[in-house]
């Protein structure tokens, strides 16, 4: 297991955000996170990884606490990409993607071999290789995700988690990126809000309700309809798609409440 | 393909060659800041007389010019260098703290609450000399720093947020020195402090120069230090802890730091504004974002900037001085306006 959270529970403001959540994230796999707006899939992203404490229960690295592990050690095994972080900033792809290299460098050390090389096999992989010297406010938003990837990458994780990646972001940059995500061999961790792409790039799924783990396994055991009507509350039809192989789920009308139907 | 990145040799030499540049054009403002004034001085006596300062020359000299030079315009150009300098680099940490383009200590409300503190110290009496004016200074923007913060909770997800807290507190503190103003002060102190919150070189000597430099040169260094840090900052506090940065700790010395260096600063030569914000942005536009070359171009130009505003200061008006705030506000306002006009809307 690599990373893993014992019963863990987050509140803020009063308000208990993750409740008891348990969860073992097997080394090499891409992780779906599901649910409904509000249901704590952000907030356990950052419980996650260390950039909120947990007020209950525990989160391990390889069995290693993460309160024992400092902030540098954290950043030098995790990567973070946030839902689309933007700047004022007058920078280059190039200057982003070196951010990365941050948790590897001392206050005083300087630019090393090993940073570039990092730096370049990220560009590469994510296909902005070309585009280095171009101004991160002349991006789309599809080649900003691409960016913070890379950005993540350089910091060579053995697992990256990535908050909504696709959000904002029309159908083809949406492929394009949970594509690239499913390529990496490093351990994926992905809070995703449509159910049938998370359906066709994730081994497995995480469905959160109101905090709590709902379901947790494949998508096959996730994705059923007596869940999504208890979750969403929403009708569904589930069949595996003859063109792809996955699972589709199929959205039905909802029917209208009652008194409003006259 | 080098695989060099960040600094290419060509590129380095750049920027050493802007160095030395910018290190010579401070030294030809500072003459000309010397030179010029009430009584012409030659700039070859100038260079002479500082020549004999430092004891490497030993030239015969007019002993009026030697000791006006001396003693009033080479500490006040020390001091305005000092003061432009720290400033600047004030502006440029707390941008980057805050992903603020208008951050700076006057515009926070900082540089109101140490004239606050310092006011209280002149007029109420509590202490007395350099060393108990610029403490009263520094409580007093401390205090201001606080509010600030305290009113503009959350600003990580709000960067506008700290403008109108930095606004709100402003105007509390610039209450607060009206009150002890009107209450307190006599006629002639009233005169004397309305010239002093505008901005006033016209008092510093040696004293003033040792502890501007004993401010600036460490508070430079420190910041130096934190450049990458500050970096990592660009995408905000969240990227910079997933960077592996201890946000709480940067902040909170780079905070402590801003507020010595600004209050020592107020509490010599009054509350100058729009320093902090305009050089950032004008050393950004020669070297770029990152801090390891922003924050040395910030001393700089801050450096030559103040030292021509407070020759401008003393030239503009035949037989009388300006206030070096008003010029620097009359630079700073407008390009704070095209900040303001420029800057995109958030997503």
């Amino acid at each position: 297991m690599s990373i893993q959270a014992h019963g863990v529970s987050w509140s803020t403001a009063g308000r208990l955000i993750v409740d008891d959540v348990s969860l073992a994230i097997t080394p090499g796999e891409t992780v779906g996170l599901l649910g409904p707006n509000g249901s704590g899939k952000s907030s356990l992203l950052r419980l996650l990884c260390g950039l909120r404490r947990t007020t209950g229960g525990l989160i391990t690295f390889d069995d290693t606490p993460i309160e024992t592990l400092g902030r540098r050690d954290v950043a030098r095994r995790l990567a973070l990409v946030e839902q689309s972080a933007t700047t004022d900033a007058d920078v280059t792809v190039l200057d982003v993607v070196r951010l990365g290299r941050t948790p590897w460098r001392s206050m005083l050390s300087g630019w090393r071999e090993e940073d570039s090389v990092a730096v370049e096999q990220a560009l590469a992989q994510v296909g902005m290789g070309a585009r280095r010297h171009q101004n991160w406010h002349t991006l789309s938003g599809g080649e900003r995700q691409r960016v913070h990837i890379a950005r993540a990458l350089a910091q060579r994780p053995r697992e990256l988690l990535l908050d909504e990646p696709t959000n904002h972001l029309d159908i083809q940059h949406q492929l394009e990126i949970l594509a690239l995500v499913r390529r990496l061999s490093t351990t994926c961790v992905m809070a995703l809000h449509d159910l049938n792409l998370a359906a066709m790039f994730c081994d497995q799924l995480v469905l959160l309700k109101e905090g709590r783990v709902a379901a947790a396994g494949t998508p096959e055991s996730v994705l059923t309809c007596e869940r999504i009507r208890d979750v969403y509350g929403v009708e569904t039809v589930i069949e595996r798609s003859p063109h792809h192989g996955c699972l589709h789920v199929h959205y039905l009308p909802q029917k209208s409440p009652v008194g409003m139907s006259d | 393909m080098s695989l060099t990145a960040p600094g290419t040799r060509h590129r380095q030499g750049l920027h050493l060659g802007l160095i030395v540049l910018a290190l010579a054009v401070l030294t030809l403002a500072m003459a000309l800041a010397v030179s010029i004034g009430e009584i012409h001085i030659p700039l070859a006596t100038t260079f002479k007389a500082l020549g004999n300062a430092l004891g490497v020359s030993d030239y015969p000299l007019d002993r009026i010019h030697e000791s006006i030079i001396r003693e009033y315009r080479l500490s006040r150009a020390l001091v305005a260098a000092c003061c432009g300098a720290g400033l600047a680099l004030c502006g440029a940490i707390l941008q980057a703290l805050l992903r603020n383009p208008l951050a700076e200590p006057y515009v926070l409300g900082i540089s109101a609450g140490a004239s606050t503190g310092a006011v209280c110290i002149m007029v109420l009496g509590v202490g007395g000399g350099v060393i108990g004016l610029s403490l009263g200074a520094f409580l007093g923007a401390l205090g201001a720093f606080a509010v600030v913060l305290a009113l503009s909770r959350g600003a990580s997800t709000s960067p506008n947020r700290i403008i109108l807290a930095g606004v709100a507190g402003s105007q509390l503190f610039n209450a607060l020195t009206a009150w002890v103003i009107s209450t307190s002060a006599s006629a002639e102190q009233v005169r004397g402090i309305m010239f002093w919150l505008l901005g006033n070189l016209g008092g510093v000597r040696w004293p003033d120069v040792t502890l501007a430099l004993a401010v600036v040169i460490p508070g430079f260094v420190i910041c130096l230090l934190f450049a990458r840090a500050l970096d990592a900052f660009t995408f905000g506090q969240d990227a910079a802890a997933a960077l592996g940065i201890p946000v709480g700790a940067v902040r909170l010395i780079l905070f402590a730091v801003t507020a010595l260096m600004t209050a020592t600063m107020v509490s010599m030569v009054g509350a100058i504004g729009f320093v902090g914000l305009v050089i950032p942005h004008a050393a950004r536009f020669i070297v770029g974002p990152a801090h390891v070359r922003l924050l040395p171009a910030s001393l700089l130009i801050g450096a030559i900037f103040m030292v021509l505003a407070d020759i401008v200061s003393r030239v503009i008006l035949p037989n009388q001085s300006l206030p070096i705030g008003v010029v620097t506000a009359l630079v700073g306002a407008p390009v704070f306006a095209m900040i303001l006009y420029r800057a995109k809307p958030p997503l």
